[in-house]
């Protein structure tokens, strides 16, 4: 089980998120996607639901992720830039939402995925590097969140 | 949003509270042990100190040939940037060009400084162009007015400025027209100095190499400043030597106050800021730099203010103890650059030998070790500045006065001890 935690600001958001995340586990499996941990990273986009914290992933019945909701809109970044903090070898999950077509990239773990305007886009990657890293958008240059693995 | 660094994906995991404590206790317990234990008569003659190295080092470091090779290896290795520059891709996973400005020359110079010495000087690709045009010329390199004496490391402070503006609060850091852009203004600046003035030029004003050079005040190798002969000597000796130019306390307080931004940049309540702030990002970065440069030389005049009142006479109490700073400063520096050194510097080599986007090297340290060396570093510097304070104090004050005149200084280097720390605590 990953520990997480968000700064006070975003917390009650999160909270929100949790109890949809809890809600939208319930109705729909989103397990159908498998990673290998240490190789590459999985896209999925399109249909996928709009709200979620879920401490699920748990296809191969081993680690919980730490999902995190990012909406861009008008240049802002909703919730405001925090610290998501996850355990050394867990799986993060970042469900990014932006209003312009844009490139979202995790430093220090070269992960990428493209942006389609207005569709949620989920990105997954097991956290097996140590450390504060920065997840941006490319296109409208923002930092939407960091990772903070240990 | 300017990547830290210009270059890099992997930041520091803040250090554990427990690990900022004791290195902030560790920190008053030095300074208040100095005033008492310390010696009471000054002990460090940096121009005479040290031990003369056998005398076929002394040839060699002399030696025309390595002199030759180390300027054409400079020439060759700014050829090679200016190249990818111009002609490589605008992407620095796939262009050897930022990570060779940003982490081998500037966090480099820092180690290859403190264990060779001055590197820049031989190295300088400026300097060696003027060399070279001058003799096209048929003029003597030396040649041309001499610098005003007001003028002293000013420019170098200047430049370091730039320098530190283009890498923490520039929209594009390691873009290749901006590094462009700011290597040619530097190259013409620093060509017209020499053009006008001499090579003197470079040694005082260029910012690479007066910041090498302050930097090799701390090696144990050096030439001894009184007759120039290479020595082996303690590095708080080399420190007490440093020439105490005008503008030596702005190119210090730009060292620490850039260090300082950097560690608060990364804090997301600062990114928040800028991404949200109606000035915009670049300017939000530019005041937020510039505050951190201004708040670090803001204290540093109010010690000196605090010391020319307890010392009644002291002429430039500014420059006078300036060199205390320069551990405290290198300090920051390890704690800052140490993993961007360590995982970048080898990437940036892939890169440059042709594999387009090479993973990141894997850290050398556990996030605890790593933390363990940042406070270790950040204290290590505080006390060697509190001991080169107490030194210049017992030589320039009456006896009586010594301890009272080292008091404000002490204050000053535990605010920026703990500032320092508070930073590796909280960003």
């Amino acid at each position: 089980m990953s520990r997480r935690s968000l700064s006070p600001a975003t917390r009650p958001a999160a909270v929100a998120l949790l109890l949809a995340g809890v809600l939208v586990a319930a109705g729909c499996s989103r397990g159908d996607t498998h990673h290998e941990p240490g190789t590459g990273h999985e896209v999925a986009t399109g249909s996928v639901p709009p709200a979620t914290d879920v401490p699920d992933r748990g296809a191969n019945g081993s680690d919980a992720g730490t999902t995190v909701e990012i909406a861009v809109r008008d240049g802002r970044v909703t919730p405001a830039p925090g610290r998501v903090e996850v355990g050394l070898g867990g799986r993060v999950v970042l469900l990014v939402t932006s209003d312009t077509a844009d490139e979202l990239h995790v430093h220090g773990y070269d992960e990428s995925a493209h942006l389609p305007a207005g569709e949620p886009v989920e990105l997954a990657f097991t956290a097996d590097r140590a450390g504060v890293f920065d997840v941006e958008t490319h296109g409208s240059g923002l930092v939407v969140t960091q990772l903070m693995v240990r | 949003m300017p990547l830290a660094h210009g270059v890099g994906g992997t930041q520091d995991l803040p250090i554990p509270a427990f690990y900022a404590y004791a290195g902030g206790f560790a920190a008053l317990l030095v300074s208040f042990l100095a005033l008492g234990l310390l010696w009471p008569e000054p002990r460090y003659a940096g121009a005479t100190a040290g031990r003369p190295l056998p005398r076929a080092v002394q040839r060699l470091a002399a030696s025309p040939a390595l002199r030759r090779s180390a300027a054409a290896a400079g020439l060759a290795a700014a050829a090679f940037v200016a190249g990818h520059l111009l002609l490589g891709p605008d992407d620095p996973a796939r262009n050897p060009a930022p990570g060779a400005v940003y982490v081998l020359l500037w966090v480099g110079l820092v180690p290859a400084s403190l264990l060779l010495g001055p590197v820049w000087r031989l190295l300088n690709p400026l300097r060696t162009l003027h060399a070279l045009a001058c003799r096209a010329l048929g003029r003597d390199p030396s040649a041309g007015r001499p610098l005003p004496p007001w003028l002293g490391h000013r420019p170098a402070a200047a430049g370091l400025l730039a320098f530190t503006w283009l890498e923490l609060a520039a929209p594009e850091p390691a873009a290749t027209t901006a590094l462009s852009a700011f290597l040619a203004a530097h190259a013409a600046v620093q060509l017209t100095g020499a053009a006008l003035h001499g090579e003197r030029w470079f040694a005082q004003c260029d910012p690479f190499e007066a910041y090498s050079a302050l930097l090799a005040r701390l090696s144990p190798v050096g030439r001894r400043p009184a007759d120039g002969v290479l020595v082996l000597r303690s590095p708080l000796a080399g420190l007490d030597a440093t020439p105490a130019l005008p503008g030596l306390t702005a190119v210090l307080c730009v060292l620490l106050g850039s260090t300082a931004y950097d560690g608060f940049s990364a804090a997301p309540s600062w990114i928040d800021t800028l991404q949200t702030s109606s000035l915009g990002r670049t300017a939000t970065a530019t005041l937020g730099l510039l505050a951190a440069v201004a708040l670090v030389a803001a204290l540093y005049a109010a010690c000196a203010a605090a010391v020319r009142l307890v010392s009644g006479r002291l002429a430039h109490p500014l420059s006078a103890f300036a060199h205390s700073l320069l551990p405290i400063a290198l300090g920051y520096l390890v704690a800052h650059y140490f993993t961007l050194f360590v995982t970048e510097g080898p990437r940036t080599v892939t890169i440059a030998s042709g594999t387009d986007n090479p993973p990141p090297a894997d850290p050398l340290l556990s996030p605890g070790g790593l933390a363990a060396l940042q406070v270790l570093a950040v204290v290590t510097g505080h006390v060697l500045g509190v001991v080169a304070a107490h030194d210049r104090a017992v030589r320039l004050f009456p006896a009586a006065r010594a301890v009272a005149g080292q008091l404000p200084l002490l204050a000053l280097m535990v605010c920026y001890t703990v500032g320092g720390l508070t930073l590796l605590l909280a960003a």
